[in-house]
């Protein structure tokens, strides 16, 4: 029927206005990096039991990216976070 | 063909409705101007102040970004002025055409926008003057609060009437 | 006919009388009846027939449990199948019909089920009718389904709406009996935003049935109190994540003629910041032979109907129960002058404090209750043997359960409790708490108080301040349960699931037969299965198969609880997404400029596109489409593309973003130039292609294909935030902002001439130029741009949306004398593969740039861009990768379609010998002769091969070479005109 993700800048609102992209733990390698460093990055996932960082985009609302900390079980949300403040440390 | 150029709006040759009290009315193609970057409503305030245009209404639309709504067109060298007088890394999309303002209103409008968003409309959490990103059924919309019993839904333009056509039973 | 309406009392409007019907007999009642109530006040106990065995059946409970009493209601597209009786709001010309019965109710060839029932017990489906093979599919399982069965559902359009909304309280109680009143009252003074849901459609649960004096002045108490939203009708159904909570109301289920203003059934998702489960418990029926003849009746039922109906069960009632429910019962009929014949209760001691006139039976059960459509007596076994008793009714009550289902639905598990014979669910967990009988609470007193505290306990929990309980702690003791499963030496079948005919002996063989394990037996027996979900059964269910299996019942467990509680109908899900509002449809700027020229519409996912223009002597779209596209490569064609993707991109390092997005380089692109641009996926692949174009320093015009449009804003969005945050970029959308228009052909200058101001020539604009430019006299600004998909000299000229249609009428009138045309996407595409340009047909997820020739476009000198890493490995760059090239036929005449294989010559048609497919293909009308493009292994360095283009599917083999996928222009002198 309904889950909620509290967006920082919207509040809370259904996932029906979100997009998930999938696991926000990943780091974009260097262009010169190894072969398996890009294999892992553009094709293995892993799928944690428990908590897990993913991208959400608020892609009905204010199109920013989000990390969503989510409990894979419960899909209790533990945290929300602006992708790019949270990396520039809130200074965009 | 006319002289003068015409410009026919998305919802051209819908009436305003009033139903039970609700009614849905298409707003005049104004300007609707989308502004980027680190900036804030005050000093947006003030900058369009200075440009004559202490009647268009500011509202926050996501993070910095804003749309600034107006009942009169904007010419081309007005829109370059004002672009011109952005502070550094702000930026100006003319959405005026892009994005088409519906007015709802009554006693009946926070129940009937309910049935599409789910942003809470309570008074105490959505006063007059707030506004929101969000989804009106399958459909994007900003919208905003500007009195009591009374909203604004902005719309993209192609979606304009499927929107209006969605409130238009409400209004019966 | 031995139930009636008794002449004083109960809840209904006496002045005002109801006409109804029930298969097809005029009947009467009253406001405040249900069908259920109605029917019984007219005598009327036999109402339907058994799933399997067609055994007559009668109403059972008064509420959402009923598994008996399924009727048939309404006509045409408002054909209800399957809707309890006890929940259907008495209302005029209701027309409700039994089910499950032929040739009539009374008569039912079915019921010869009943004597084949040794072929039919549990696990029947999986021994009786499994030979010979091929039987079941042809004859056994028609036949069973002709036999079994519900209502039937009309295949006509419901004519009624439905509607969805969204709610938002700080308390949502579920419930309105004692306990969930307390709460709403309790918070509704504490200010707090209160939603009050009952399934009824009054208001008071047991209050209702006490008649108990203080329900109406809390009722009158919520009328003041504007922060309590009431909804009565309406059943809460589901409980999810993050205390959201689904419900069905039935606004217009009880009036004869909906008012078409209004839904009929309205689906809410509450947000709940706090909510109360106040559901009651259900009472649990008596397992004993015959318990399922009409006139054997939940004693609290009974009860309901007695006080609020005033419908009496019969003249003389046996009472059979475990606890004090059945002797309140029994109190009541002696208050209306019903004769109690006894109770008989299975506990030694029985029930304290009895002084009515009925004859109490102790250690004694009903063994048998007696009759066929109508009880006539039943058998007691006692400490003294077994005795028959004259009875035309039977009161029944084996205990009671907590309706915790809502409470389950999050995957808590139900735990089994001794001293209340009963699972329970945790009281609390995270946003919702459990009150009054639904907790285990079974006096009024202890429910009023229990709901009225846990108010206060879930609202201090989200900050309000001290919230005063509205009422106080009164007398909560209460005596132990005893546990009572089923009566022993029965005769009868003695069912435990009414709905799907499960007995008690089908647990028994499912046990023996190692099905005893909770699960399995539900599955083997079918217990719990209905459409009742086994409210009634699944309890007594696991008793039995714990008394099988000598555990207890908190070994045996429960089955996994799950939304909906109750049947939600599909009308309701689906709310107002039907019809013309399936899903909003989105209209270009010069949609009315394409009607009015008279395009034949696409859909294109929500958009509307002008396919092609027909006219008059035209006969099929071929001629419109092969019309088009000679005279745009003749003359001139006017084309909306304003369905195309368009992000404007500002920011100091917009060109920077551009360079690590494109696959080739965009920042060296000059200020005034368009560019066609690949974006590749990280894995080397390509995403979407399209120009874009540079109006300043910081700010570029980027398009996409109509299809990603809102795939690739997401995708910029993407890279822009999370894997370069510190670049300085903007994105809008502004698709929506022009009206966008290809004017192609070798006219198309001269005719823009006439509406441009600036100079376009070739000189002055030549190919890929951009620039904002001047119209009708400097009355108008747009966006130039000189870009091809055709292949011809074309242009696309960007104005603000509304101005769309006023410039598209200029245009075509200043070309009249050019010989413009209007063509729509057929043409285009015809045109686009004549020039071999590609689109999401050829980019297909699995090419790269070098696969469609345009490896050369790759930057070698930019450090980085998506996709660079991933398109360097081994293989991207392979010759024998599929790669793209034009097919044609060998014969003019011939032709081969989109998907067709490619063959070599003289290779068996097989998918080993599979060289590749054409992609795209249509007919040229230039060349006079199908074209394709194909994605063939090798290809470039096969041109000119012969090969056979072979359509598996329709078994179509046509002889081909394979060419250039230029077909029209090669040295694009047309292009540079």
């Amino acid at each position: 029927m309904a889950s909620l993700i509290t967006c920082p800048h919207c509040g809370q609102r259904p996932k029906e206005e979100f997009t998930i992209k999938g696991d926000a733990g990943l780091t974009r390698p260097a262009p010169d990096a190894d072969a398996d460093v890009w294999y892992d990055y553009v094709y293995l996932r892993d799928n944690p039991k428990g908590l897990h960082k993913e991208y959400w985009h608020h892609s009905s609302g204010c199109r920013r990216w989000l990390i969503v900390e989510r409990d894979t079980v419960t899909h209790k949300v533990h945290s929300v976070a602006d992708a790019a403040l949270a990396e520039l440390g809130g200074a965009a | 063909m006319p002289d003068l150029p015409t410009s026919k709006p998305a919802l051209a040759g819908k009436a305003p409705l009033q139903g039970v009290q609700f009614a849905v009315e298409a707003l005049p193609e104004g300007h609707l101007l989308q502004l980027m970057g680190p900036t804030t409503l005050d000093e947006l305030r003030a900058l369009f102040d200075t440009f004559g245009l202490g009647g268009s209404v500011i509202r926050a639309a996501g993070f910095r970004q804003w749309y600034v709504m107006g009942e009169a067109p904007l010419e081309p060298a007005a829109l370059r002025g004002i672009a011109g007088a952005l502070p550094r890394g702000v930026f100006l999309s003319d959405q005026s055409h892009g994005r088409v303002r519906i007015r709802v209103s009554g006693p009946r409008a926070a129940q009937v926008l309910a049935r599409g968003t789910a942003v809470d409309l309570h008074g105490s959490q959505f006063p007059a003057g707030a506004a929101a990103m969000t989804l009106f059924g399958h459909i994007p919309v900003h919208l905003s609060r500007t009195g009591e019993a009374e909203f604004e839904l902005t719309v993209l333009r192609s979606f304009a009437e499927a929107l209006f056509g969605e409130l238009e039973p409400f209004a019966a | 006919m031995s139930s009636y309406r008794l002449s004083t009392g109960g809840q209904i409007d006496r002045a005002r009388s109801i006409k109804f019907s029930f298969d097809g007999k005029a009947l009467t009642g009253h406001p405040g009846d249900t069908l259920a109530s109605a029917l019984l006040a007219n005598g009327i106990q036999l109402v339907g027939r058994s799933f399997k065995y067609h055994r007559p059946r009668g109403i059972l409970t008064a509420g959402a449990a009923e598994p008996n009493a399924l009727v048939t209601t309404g006509t045409g597209g408002r054909t209800e199948a399957n809707t309890r009786a006890t929940m259907i709001e008495l209302h005029d010309e209701l027309n409700a019909r039994s089910q499950n019965r032929w040739p009539s109710l009374a008569f039912d060839i079915g019921a010869v089920n009943g004597l084949l029932s040794p072929f039919l017990s549990a696990g029947f489906y999986y021994k009786t009718f499994m030979w010979p093979a091929g039987f079941w599919e042809k004859v056994y399982e028609p036949l069973i389904r002709k036999a079994a069965g519900l209502g039937k559902a009309s295949y006509e359009a419901d004519p009624d709406s439905y509607e969805k909304c969204w709610a938002h309280c700080d308390l949502l109680v579920i419930g309105a009996g004692p306990a969930g009143l307390a709460a709403a009252l309790t918070a509704g003074r504490a200010g707090a935003r209160v939603l009050l849901a009952d399934e009824g459609f009054a208001f008071g649960g047991s209050l209702l049935t006490d008649g108990d004096a203080r329900l109406s002045a809390m009722l009158a108490e919520f009328e003041a109190l504007p922060n309590v939203q009431c909804l009565p009708r309406t059943t809460v159904i589901g409980w999810y994540d993050d205390n959201v909570f689904g419900a069905v109301e039935r606004v217009q289920k009880h009036v004869a003629e909906p008012d078409p203003r209004q839904p009929v059934e309205r689906l809410w998702r509450i947000i709940a910041k706090q909510a109360i489960l106040a559901s009651g418990a259900e009472e649990r029926p008596l397992v004993f032979g015959g318990n399922d003849i009409p006139g054997v009746m939940m004693a609290g039922a009974m009860r309901s109907y007695l006080n609020r109906q005033a419908v009496a069960p019969g003249k003389r009632v046996a009472v059979f129960t475990t606890n004090n429910a059945g002797y309140r019962t029994a109190a009541d009929l002696e208050a209306a002058g019903i004769e109690v014949a006894a109770i008989v209760d299975p506990r030694s001691e029985g029930e304290p404090g009895w002084n009515g006139k009925a004859k109490v039976l102790t250690n004694s059960c009903i063994v048998d209750a007696l009759g066929g459509k109508a009880v006539s007596g039943v058998s007691i076994a006692g400490a003294s043997g077994v005795q028959r008793l004259e009875a035309d009714a039977v009161a029944m009550s084996g205990g009671w359960s907590p309706v915790i289902h809502l409470a389950c639905h999050r995957g808590a598990k139900p735990v089994w409790s001794d001293t209340h014979a009963a699972f329970l669910a945790p009281e609390r967990q995270e946003g919702l708490l459990l009150a009054g009988s639904a907790a285990g609470l079974w006096s009024i007193e202890a429910c009023l108080n229990d709901g009225a505290r846990k108010a206060a306990e879930a609202l201090e929990a989200i900050g309000f301040a001290k919230v005063e309980p509205a009422f106080a702690e009164g007398d909560t003791a209460q005596r132990a349960a005893t546990p009572f499963w089923f009566a022993k030496g029965s005769k009868g079948k003695a069912f435990v699931d009414y709905q799907n005919d499960v007995n008690l002996k089908d647990l028994g063989l499912a046990v023996r037969e190692g099905y005893g394990d909770v699960e399995l037996a539900k599955r083997y027996t079918t217990n719990g299965m209905a459409t009742d979900q086994g409210k009634l059964s699944n309890i007594n269910a696991i008793g039995i198969l714990a008394e099988a299996r000598g555990v207890s019942p908190a070994e045996v467990g429960t089955t996994t609880f799950r939304p909906f509680y109750t049947p939600v109908s599909f009308g309701a899900l689906t709310g107002v997404s039907r019809g013309k509002h399936f899903q909003p449809v989105r209209k270009s700027p010069l949609h009315d400029w394409a009607s009015k020229n008279g395009a034949t519409f696409v859909e294109t996912g929500l958009w509307y596109r002008a396919a092609w223009f027909p006219r008059a002597g035209e006969t099929t779209w071929r001629d419109s489409v092969d019309r088009e596209v000679l005279n745009i490569r003749q003359n001139a064609g006017l084309c909306d593309v304003s369905t195309l993707g368009k992000i404007e991109i500002f920011g100091k390092d917009a060109a920077t973003f551009l360079d690590r997005v494109y696959c080739n380089g965009f920042a060296k692109l000059a200020v005034g130039k368009a560019r066609y641009g690949i974006m590749l996926r990280e894995d080397g692949m390509i995403y979407d292609d399209g120009t874009t174009s540079r109006f300043s320093d910081d700010h570029f015009f980027m398009t996409t294909t109509t299809a990603l449009a809102a795939g690739v804003l997401t995708h910029l969005e993407f890279c822009a935030q999370t894997l370069w945050p510190e670049l300085q970029v903007h994105f809008a959308s502004s698709t929506d902002q022009w009206a966008q228009m290809a004017v192609a052909g070798p006219k198309s200058r001269a005719i823009l001439s006439e509406i441009v101001e600036e100079d376009i020539s070739d000189l002055a604009f030549p190919f890929m130029s951009a620039r904002t430019v001047s119209l009708f006299g400097g009355k108008l600004e747009g966006r130039l741009f000189r870009i091809s998909f055709s292949g011809e000299l074309a242009y696309e000229l960007g104005v603000p949306a509304g101005y769309g249609e006023y410039v598209a009428d200029a245009i075509m009138q200043a070309g009249q004398k050019h010989g413009i045309c209007a063509y729509g996407a057929e043409a285009l595409g015809v045109m686009r593969i004549e020039k071999g340009h590609v689109t999401h047909a050829e980019i297909n997820g699995t090419v790269t740039p070098g696969d469609l020739g345009c490896g050369r476009m790759v930057s070698a000198t930019k450090p980085d861009f998506i996709g660079k890493a991933m398109l360097a490995r081994e293989g991207m760059q392979a010759p024998d990768r599929p790669r793209l090239v034009g097919v044609k036929p060998l014969d003019p005449k011939a032709r081969f379609r989109t998907g067709s294989h490619i063959l070599s010559d003289g290779a068996a048609a097989t998918l080993e010998n599979d060289q590749g497919y054409v992609t795209s293909s249509c007919f040229s009308p230039n060349l006079g002769h199908t074209i394709g493009l194909a994605l063939i292994k090798n290809g470039p360095e096969r041109i000119g091969e012969k090969v056979m283009i072979w359509n598996g599917l329709r078994n179509e083999f046509t002889d081909g070479v394979i060419c250039s996928p230029v077909f029209i222009d090669p040295e694009n002198e047309k292009l540079h005109a």
